[in-house]
């Protein structure tokens, strides 16, 4: 394509092993069937990583993906993914995060940095505009978190954004994470560790280049639209004031708040670590993603007693559930204090709480020896113990070793029947919602994530019958009004709402913009029909809303497709033994996950997969345009 | 008259208004282009910075290519005099005149002809087009929250 609106308009490749930097045009034909961000990078990955790859070898990717609206007034537009084969899961991996790296990368002129081979020494990537270096990082290697970045700012340009690893990723935990701009979290999957496996410290971008409009006169009307709806969302939401903090209350409350590595969804303590409580005694101010409309990140600091922290963007709702409630932890200072060392050390919080909970209740059934723990204390409700853990994951010492491997191979590790209390679905720890006191629907989204046990990718499908919120999706067909969100028995309905809300919330990752775009109720929600007209007129790409929707499938499909070629079959689509067992106590006392078979039946059916493998039939990859794949996954069965 | 004033302790970072400043002048977004920038400081402090109109810029020329507008009192550049030399970058004691790194020009905010758009996109209301009789009391509590904030941030009272 000779012009590029939306677009930066080229991808740059570097390989570290040969040193080579090679500057790409985008491919026309893959922005026309893929549009961008993880859309794009699902298509390189396809053809570039090949079936066994170890995630830890130099074939593998590393692609940090930004959509056509990222860096625009779209008013959730700071946002990006990080693309990678995962070593928690041996299958696809994204993360997404937020920030200023995406933006900065657009206006140096790459819609792509596409990461491959393996450094000799540890170095760090500097990009600006035009030029791209690799630089010596001996001197950061071993650094935290906030120290490379300051240290590369110094180095680069003080506007510069840094995306960088810690300790954790340099030691190779598999659910290190790349910490962006300080504060801001690639977390989930293992990025930091494969970056660590590339001997890449970090990369610093600074952009001054442009983004352009296609269609400037429908584009500024549209705009002017999502703004309404952004800051209907803003008035509407508790995550303007509280942060994602703010729903600590209302789904504990609801008996949705997973506790005590998931054997109940209640916290009597919860009002202690809730965003009420963040915001009253340790908020300095609301900080923003790029060109963001709500703000929702928190800026706080503990000034005073045993967990003193630096300001720093603090504690969000999957941080406080998992590194709080999971654990009994009511003391918010202590979370907040962990939270910090976790950016610091670079390790992803949900994980590192899932990992401390299984620990804990492992100990306490007995099937981890007093020789094993080491000096761990390894107590419900102890401060210490979450300290002292994230501390041992994040450099490897003693029982951190094992558990760094992440809950399932630890759990293999240990054996004695520690993978019955493990709670992970294809190797991702599960974060802090539950299909039993939330909604059945992530019984599903659970099962066949892409990524593995995940609330957010493609979308929190919970938002039909937990959230009871149509997302303009009734024209597409979404059953109307929701079913109970315990109810098993309506399955194609639920599967029908899954799929949807699944592809709507694809949209996010594949157009650049963060999900809470599409959260949010009538008249607060970027519904597919705005993001289309949006990105038309923004790219000049004519695009209607079954188009973007399609895409989307394409994309969920493709990804499918890739762990289909690593092996994943019907049987790896299954939820951990814990979230068949009853909860324990709180509003949701009783209720546990009866009906999953055919949940997910019901689910391959809609999604026109194959009913007894979850393969996706050949007729719908057809239909999809993904005939190239048809080869590949049929020939080795 | 009216004046462009910031509320610091409303500012979330988010640079919204930098996009819409680089799209009111050029209909592209870019940062660079920006006539506004917001500085983040680590420990607590984002503050949107800006040009004042104050004029020190207009005798530092060298070719008279700076006026002020009549009607808005905004200093304005007059690109087919400017030569770029840089003198009003050297004579602006805030650093918010630049020199354009592709048209070798300088840009400056020249407060949108009296309807600035920065001051539209704001989602946290930080920015305010007031009046000048308005201004001065807006400026007096933004001056000393902001130092205020700069105090407790950087270890005030504790050196």
């Amino acid at each position: 394509m000779k012009e590029w609106y939306g677009y930066a308009g080229k991808l740059v490749r570097i390989n570290l092993s040969s040193g080579k930097i090679v500057k790409e045009p985008l491919d026309g034909a893959i922005v026309r069937e893929y549009l961008g961000g993880v859309g794009y990078a699902a298509k390189i990955m396809w053809d570039e990583v090949k079936r066994g790859t170890d995630p830890y070898s130099p074939e593998n990717l590393l692609i940090f993906a930004t959509g056509p609206l990222t860096g625009t007034l779209f008013p959730f537009s700071g946002s990006y993914d990080l693309v990678f084969k995962s070593p928690l899961t041996g299958l696809w991996g994204e993360s997404r995060a937020g920030g200023f790296f995406g933006p900065q990368l657009k206006f140096a002129g790459y819609d792509f940095l596409i990461i491959s081979g393996r450094a000799e020494k540890p170095v760090y990537i500097w990009i600006e505009d035009d030029k791209v270096e690799i630089r010596d990082a001996s001197h950061l290697w071993g650094k935290g978190i906030h120290e490379t970045t300051r240290i590369i700012l110094k180095e680069t340009d003080e506007n510069a954004s840094v995306a960088c690893i810690g300790p954790a990723g340099e030691r190779l935990v598999r659910f290190a994470c790349v910490i962006v701009d300080r504060d801001r979290a690639f977390g989930r999957c293992g990025g930091g560790a494969v970056m660590g496996s590339k001997k890449i410290k970090a990369v610093a971008v600074s952009g001054h280049g442009e983004i352009r409009v296609a269609k400037p006169e429908l584009y500024e009307r549209i705009l002017e639209e999502c703004k309404q709806i952004a800051e209907k969302f803003k008035k509407t939401t508790v995550f303007a004031q509280y942060g994602t903090a703010g729903i600590v209350l209302p789904l504990n409350e609801a008996g949705a708040f997973p506790t005590k590595n998931f054997q109940t969804c209640y916290f009597e303590h919860a009002e202690k670590i809730s965003g009420e409580t963040l915001a009253r005694d340790y908020l300095i101010k609301r900080r923003a993603c790029f060109a963001c409309w709500i703000g929702c990140g928190r800026h706080v600091e503990v000034v005073s007693g045993p967990y003193i922290t630096p300001p720093f963007e603090g504690p969000e709702y999957e941080t406080i559930n998992m590194l709080g409630a999971q654990l009994l932890i009511d003391d918010l200072r202590a979370i907040i204090k962990a939270n910090y060392l976790c950016n610091d050390y670079g390790i992803d919080t949900i994980s590192v709480g899932n990992c401390i909970a299984f620990a804990i209740e492992a100990f306490e059934k007995g099937l981890i020896s007093s020789d094993m723990k080491g000096e761990l204390p390894l107590e419900w409700g102890n401060p210490d113990t979450l300290l002292k853990s994230v501390e041992a994951i994040a450099f490897r010492k003693g029982l951190g070793d094992i558990l760094a491997e992440g809950v399932k191979r630890a759990a293999e590790r240990i054996g004695n029947g520690a993978k019955d209390i493990a709670v992970h679905v294809k190797g991702l720890e599960t974060p802090a919602h539950d299909p039993r006191g939330t909604s059945r629907s992530f019984a599903i989204q659970y099962a066949v994530g892409n990524r593995g046990g995940c609330h957010t990718h493609p979308n929190w499908t919970g938002l039909w019958d937990f959230g009871r919120i149509d997302a303009g999706l009734i024209s597409h067909g979404l059953p109307w009004p929701p079913i109970s969100r315990f109810d098993e028995e309506h399955v194609k309905e639920r599967a029908r709402a899954v799929r949807l809300f699944s592809l709507h919330g694809l949209c996010a990752e594949i157009l650049g913009f963060c999900r809470f775009a599409v959260e949010g109720g009538v008249g607060a929600c970027m519904t597919p029909k705005i993001l289309a007209d949006f990105t038309s007129s923004l790219t000049g790409l004519d695009i209607n809303e079954y188009q973007l929707l399609e895409v989307s499938e394409r994309v969920l499909t493709l990804e499918r497709c890739f762990n289909v070629r690593e092996g994943v079959t019907k049987c790896d689509d299954r939820l951990p033994k814990r979230l068949f067992e009853p909860i324990k106590t709180g509003p949701t006392k009783g209720q546990s996950v009866r009906n999953f078979d055919k949940l997910l039946e019901a689910y391959y059916e809609e999604m026109a997969w194959d009913v007894n493998t979850g393969i996706p039939t050949k007729e719908k990859l057809q239909q999809l345009g993904l005939n190239f794949v048809i080869s590949q996954i049929y020939q080795q069965k | 008259m009216k004046a462009l004033i910031a509320l610091p302790d409303r500012c979330t970072g988010c640079q919204r208004c930098t996009l819409a400043c680089s799209y009111a002048h050029t209909k592209t977004y870019s940062p660079s282009k920006s006539r506004i920038w917001v500085i983040r400081l680590e420990r607590k402090i984002d503050q949107p910075i800006f040009c004042n109109q104050c004029g020190i810029c207009i005798s530092a020329c060298p070719v008279n290519a700076l006026s002020r507008d009549k009607k808005t009192g905004a200093i304005i550049v007059n690109e087919e005099r400017c030569i770029g030399c840089g003198y009003c970058v050297n004579a602006c004691p805030w650093g918010v005149i630049i020199i354009d790194h592709i048209t070798h020009k300088a840009i400056k905010c020249d407060l949108c002809g009296g309807d600035p758009a920065c001051v539209k996109e704001c989602p946290e209301q930080a920015l305010w087009f007031v009046d000048i009789r308005e201004a001065a009391k807006f400026k007096r509590g933004a001056t000393v929250k902001l130092l205020s904030y700069y105090y407790r941030a950087y270890g005030g009272g504790k050196e």
